[in-house]
């Protein structure tokens, strides 16, 4: 550009558009000419925010800035901000509507599913047994211990009204929130119980053993004594969007993640005396959410060259001679991880990838989700895991530095 | 009454955790946080050295090592800032060194967008100038008590008291019928008072009114960001007359304090927030409440007591006032390096 300029610097000026401009007449002519430039120029193909294809927006996070609540993060990627807070308040059991009959037979079930594991000869203390998975599913979804809420009307984007009832894209990102966290088993429920253990009244005790001498006594003490959830901690997750621009999902899961890993509970107990649960408010005392894995987001956009061209072979009966053109290959499309705004707005095929690394470094598929096109087929999936297991290493050490 | 767009927590409603600490009366509460600063000295919005030691710096939620009033965070909006109050004494010694999970005193922290100036939809009535909305949002983890995620009635009448700052500063007829939305999400409020307290009778929302002085100078770099023309940059400023004794004797008159933070004083008689020009000496917004009758000035000061908060609340706006211009400086700075 510069050396054209020098060239004929008294040439009038043609009808050219200042790249800005030509970005917004023409916003998916101005990103085909960024992706795929002409062959003499020796550019390399790149978006039209300089990224790579696969590269994604520099990310950094930070956890515990805020004061008022019991564990926050903020997560910016690129120039999307998320806030997220969370504050934890106590249920108690005896709000919770007909706890008592659904504990009884719970605890049956459990006795019941117990004895059978004792039978069998299988019980393992380290493995959880498919019981407490069932009681940790049930206490987290039934009795909602996990809220969480996204707010996209905070003025980050001008589409957006402050005031209004949250729109589609705001009820949709509060449920992928909540469904993931329930499907990763993110938080543990044990970590949200707050138990109490009935003290062993000694002579009244007694004095009733004496009564009841037929009665095995261990087996009362054991029977009679149970420990029993008091409470349970609720964590109102709220995560503010102040700033968007393109991909909402990863930056707001991320901010979840960076809270719950800073999220302090107080240590809690049940006080006889006042007949309610009463907190410590040392650090000391309070403990950390042990979380389940780190799952981790990679959001894709896929930008067609011709997005049209697989509409048109179905709509038109004789385009099958397009079909077999296209099936050559000569349909370009590129995937672009981590679309910020301008590019959303110019695909409509998405893909949405969360990972998780064991131990050992074996990748997992946590979900995998894709939809609104037909161009990406299950050997593009493969690559983008692949990209997906990169970035989680990446995230992984942000996440740690924070 | 359930809010079916929302995600609802359990149905039968929560409550808050008590502290056994707060049960026992008179101990282990902590001791209530001291004013640190001198009558007139102003909190800090700017200024976090890059020669601090790493947690002061940590406190802030960007990580921003120089200034706390920035502009041009938010690209999406037309224009933006975001300000954040440098946390008090006893805030950075706790997070420094955590012992408590109740924080001694907070550190105000908000977003401000503005967008616009953009036409008026079709079906609204002809408006020969600018149509201001103003928003101003607590998030539901800003204070102590969890806010509900519809406005209450506080954060609309904040709304209304900003409109009415803002609303004398920009030129509104050189934009006829096209509206302008500015929206400030609070992230973190002021205390009213002293978490240790208990409520006595000058209770009333006094960290409202610290916030209000925020929000009427983030808003005003946020606006001088999105390049509207304006007589002068807005600043806001609060006074206020405290007493640290807690019994009304008339020897110990409540005292001018600038800038005051409801967490480090016994009580607060009163107090004044203004909307303040400096460049035309013009008060585009006054707030004052409670009873400013009673008041310890120097001697041979004549002033009446709402005289002087008055007074000493334009004060409070002229330092905010010299953050703002360094804040608008570097926003344009940034407009011009962009062209």
């Amino acid at each position: 550009m510069v050396s054209a300029a020098t060239v004929a610097p008294a040439a009038p000026q043609s009808l050219s558009l200042p790249p800005p401009q030509f970005a917004r007449l023409q916003p998916h002519a101005y990103l085909l000419a960024h992706l795929s430039p002409p062959v003499a120029s020796n550019q390399p193909s790149a978006r039209a925010n300089g990224r790579a294809p696969s590269q994604f927006r520099v990310t950094s996070a930070n956890s515990g800035s805020l004061t008022h609540t019991n564990g926050s993060g903020m997560v910016r990627l690129g120039d999307t901000t998320a806030v997220c807070g969370v504050r934890a308040e106590l249920l108690h059991t005896e709000d919770i509507p007909s706890w008592s009959v659904s504990q009884s037979s719970n605890a049956n079930k459990r006795r019941r599913l117990a004895d059978s594991i004792k039978l069998s000869g299988q019980s393992g203390d380290h493995e959880e047994t498919e019981a407490e998975v069932e009681e940790d599913r049930a206490h987290i979804e039934d009795l909602n211990l996990l809220v969480p809420n996204l707010s996209l009307s905070t003025g980050c984007a001008p589409g957006f009204l402050p005031g209004a009832p949250p729109a589609a894209l705001t009820q949709a990102l509060s449920h992928k929130i909540l469904s993931l966290l329930h499907s990763t088993r993110l938080v543990r429920a044990e970590d949200l119980r707050v138990w109490y253990q009935p003290p062993n009244l000694g002579p009244e005790e007694l004095e009733r053993h004496n009564d009841e001498e037929h009665m095995d006594v261990d087996a009362d003490e054991a029977e009679s004594k149970p420990a029993e959830i008091k409470a349970f901690w609720v964590l109102y997750i709220d995560i503010m969007i102040i700033s968007l621009a393109g991909n909402p999902f990863d930056a707001a899961w991320m901010s979840v993640l960076t809270a719950l890993r800073d999220t302090k509970l107080p240590k809690a107990w049940w006080d006889v005396d006042n007949e309610t649960i009463l907190c410590s408010d040392s650090i000391a005392e309070s403990r950390k959410l042990s979380l389940r894995g780190l799952p981790i987001p990679s959001s894709f956009g896929v930008f067609e060259a011709d997005a049209a061209a697989g509409w048109r072979a179905v709509v038109i009966p004789d385009g099958e001679k397009l079909k077999a053109e296209e099936k050559k290959g000569t349909v370009q499309k590129w995937i672009l991880a981590d679309p910020d705004g301008y590019e959303e707005g110019l695909s409509q095929e998405r893909a949405c990838i969360i990972v998780d690394k064991e131990q050992n470094g074996k990748t997992v598929i946590v979900s995998m989700e894709k939809h609104g096109g037909w161009t990406v087929d299950t050997e593009d999936l493969r690559q983008l895991v692949d990209i997906s297991a990169r970035r989680w290493d990446e995230m992984k050490q942000i996440m740690d530095q924070c | 009454m359930n809010d079916r767009r929302r995600v609802n927590g359990p149905p039968g409603g929560t409550r808050p955790p008590v502290y056994a600490s707060l049960l026992e009366t008179g101990t282990g509460a902590g001791d209530r946080s001291q004013r640190q600063r001198q009558p007139a000295e102003l909190r800090k919005i700017c200024m976090h050295d890059d020669n601090l030691s790493a947690p002061a710096y940590q406190t802030n939620l960007w990580h921003f090592r120089t200034s706390v009033l920035k502009t041009g965070l938010i690209p999406s909006a037309s224009g933006s800032s975001y300000l954040e109050f440098e946390p008090s004494a006893s805030l950075t010694a706790a997070r420094a060194n955590p012992k408590s999970l109740i924080p001694p005193s907070s550190a105000l922290k908000l977003a401000c967008t503005v967008h616009g100036p953009k036409p008026l939809p079709r079906s609204a009535a002809f408006s020969p100038n600018l149509v201001l909305t103003t928003h101003v949002k607590y998030a539901p983890f800003a204070a102590r008590k969890r806010k509900g995620h519809v406005r209450d009635s506080s954060e609309r009448d904040l709304g209304v008291h900003l409109e009415t700052a803002l609303r004398g500063a920009i030129i509104a007829e050189r934009w006829p019928k096209s509206g302008l939305d500015i929206t400030i999400t609070i992230l973190e409020a002021e205390d009213d008072r002293w978490w240790g307290d208990a409520p006595d009778s000058h209770d009333a929302s006094w960290g409202m009114m610290n916030v209000l002085a925020g929000c009427i100078s983030a808003a005003s770099a946020a606006i001088a960001d999105a390049h509207i023309d304006c007589l002068d940059l807005v600043a806001g400023g609060v006074a206020a007359l405290v007493s640290n004794d807690s019994t009304n004797s008339s020897s110990s008159a409540p005292r001018l304090m600038l800038d005051a933070d409801p967490a480090e004083h016994r009580s607060i008689v009163s107090a004044c927030v203004v909307a303040y020009m400096p460049a035309r000496d013009e008060i585009t917004e006054l707030w004052l409440k409670g009873d400013s009758s009673k008041a310890s000035l120097a001697a041979g000061d004549q002033r009446t007591g709402h005289e002087a908060l008055i007074d000493g609340a334009v004060d409070a706006a002229r330092g905010a006032y010299t953050v703002l211009a360094e804040a608008v400086r570097e926003s344009l700075q940034r407009a011009f390096d962009q062209s």
